[in-house]
């Protein structure tokens, strides 16, 4: 009877470990009932260092990790494309992006938003983790508008938002990571656990590489960007049109078959397009095209 | 023996409380607490990465926060929750624990291991990503783009 009320109660700590410290409560717990003589010390033992190992597999990304993968996907970005030097325009990108970013669900990320041109025909626009964006030159030509550069970007802030570019890293190196770390305890990492970290790091960097540039996000990923992307273009007073009359767009060149860039990385389009639109018209969302905006566009980009 | 069940159970409540009691920690490198709750309100201080601050009130995206004597609002993704510690009620063994937890959250993919990633990789661009990462704009000129493009300062959240 008292075995049983005693897991019972092991159960609500390991519950309650959920919210707080999870190690602690549960050591707190267990030391209360070795002290009440409910369980051995043995048992206290077992049970503290089941808490730590769930504690330690339970540890997500930090947004600083997160920064230190992206700095490293857009080096790696950079190593392949050149940044278009158009001082004018990239300021205006950025402009408009952190519009963007402003209106989405997550403003604010370690290192910022910081949008850039890559100096290529390809059209494209990619989203490293934690908030580096590019647009392609040939991206950008096919915009015919402020608003709907603003959709372009404010998709690629919803794959950030979304920490799509994180979930592409396969599980099993982020496992190894947290055991590393475990088996380092609070001492400094010493140069084997360091060279086992920059090799995870490695394979992390590889494996978002290997979803922006080659196999792309999945539809599913792609949609909710677009879902997403609406209501950050309506918040700041964009034209959520504009997201699907471009893509719609697009969707018909891709008809025409072009074989490399976005419609390689973003599958689908045409589906997403239908989608995106019902969502417009559910919310009753309002065209806006606005002639201020038209006009500083032309005068930018065009 | 069922009575001291239930107050092992009201301890244990008790301190569920204690731990959901907010504390907030800074988690981008820099953020800042404004007079109120939108983006371009007048800026009260400027607060560093790891900063943590007592929580009042939240409304919206925006938590009502306190530091250094100075209150104002600063938005929800700039801050995560901070979780009570409960070492002191259980000695050092816990405190050894807490040690190693703060380990675990803080040396994953670090400057430490950027460092020797691009050591190895010399031919990564890491220039050109400072150099992108130092493309910033001004708030006022945010504030003005939005207003001559007759769009509006978004709430920030839904």
């Amino acid at each position: 009877m008292m075995k049983r009320f005693f897991f019972g109660m092991v159960m609500i700590l390991l519950s309650l470990a959920l919210l707080t410290n999870c190690a602690e409560v549960v050591q707190v717990g267990t030391t209360i009932g070795q002290g009440m003589g409910k369980i051995s010390p043995q048992d206290k033992e077992s049970i503290d260092r089941a808490a730590v190992q769930t504690a330690k597999a339970a540890r997500p990304m930090t947004d600083e990790e997160e920064y230190y993968v992206g700095r490293a996907v857009a080096a790696t970005i950079l190593g392949q494309y050149r940044l278009y030097a158009n001082d004018r325009l990239t300021s205006y990108v950025n402009t408009v992006g952190q519009a963007a970013a402003l209106a989405s669900d997550r403003p604010f990320t370690y290192g910022g938003y910081h949008f850039a041109i890559l100096d290529t025909e390809e059209i494209n626009a990619l989203s490293c983790p934690g908030g580096i964006i590019f647009i392609t030159r040939g991206m950008l030509q096919k915009t015919k508008s402020e608003d709907e550069l603003a959709a372009v970007l404010a998709h690629e802030v919803a794959h950030v938002n979304h920490k799509d570019g994180l979930a592409a890293i396969q599980k099993s190196r982020w496992v190894e990571v947290v055991s590393i770390l475990g088996s380092g305890a609070a001492t400094k990492l010493g140069g084997a656990q360091l060279g086992q970290l920059v090799s995870l790091f490695q394979g992390s960097v590889d494996d978002v590489m290997k979803t922006l540039l080659v196999n792309g996000y999945s539809r599913e990923q792609e949609s909710a960007a677009d879902l997403s992307a609406l209501p950050f273009l309506y918040r700041v007073g964009y034209n959520p049109y504009a997201l699907v009359d471009f893509q719609e767009r697009l969707a018909k060149e891709q008809a025409g078959g072009s074989s490399r860039g976005i419609f390689t990385t973003h599958p689908g389009m045409s589906q997403r397009v239908v989608k995106a639109r019902s969502v417009i018209s559910q919310n009753k969302w309002p065209r806006r095209d606005d002639p201020a905006r038209d006009r500083r566009f032309r005068e930018t980009v065009s | 023996m069922k009575k001291e069940g239930w107050i092992l159970l009201l301890g244990l409540c008790f301190m569920t409380s204690l731990a959901l009691a907010a504390t907030v920690k800074v988690i981008t490198q820099e953020a800042m607490i404004r007079k109120d709750k939108r983006f371009f309100a007048p800026a009260v201080i400027r607060v560093p990465y790891g900063t943590e601050m007592q929580e009042s009130g939240r409304e919206g995206d925006w938590l009502r926060v306190s530091y250094q004597g100075k209150e104002g609002w600063i938005h929800v993704s700039a801050v995560q929750e901070q979780k009570f510690q409960l070492s002191s009620l259980t000695g050092g063994k816990a405190q050894e624990t807490s040690k190693e937890e703060v380990a675990l959250a803080g040396k994953g993919f670090t400057p430490e291991v950027e460092k020797a990633f691009r050591e190895k990789n010399p031919k990564m661009r890491y220039d050109l990503v400072n150099q992108v990462q130092s493309y910033k704009v001004d708030e006022q000129e945010i504030q003005a783009f939005l207003q001559a493009g007759n769009l509006r300062e978004p709430g920030g959240g839904s």
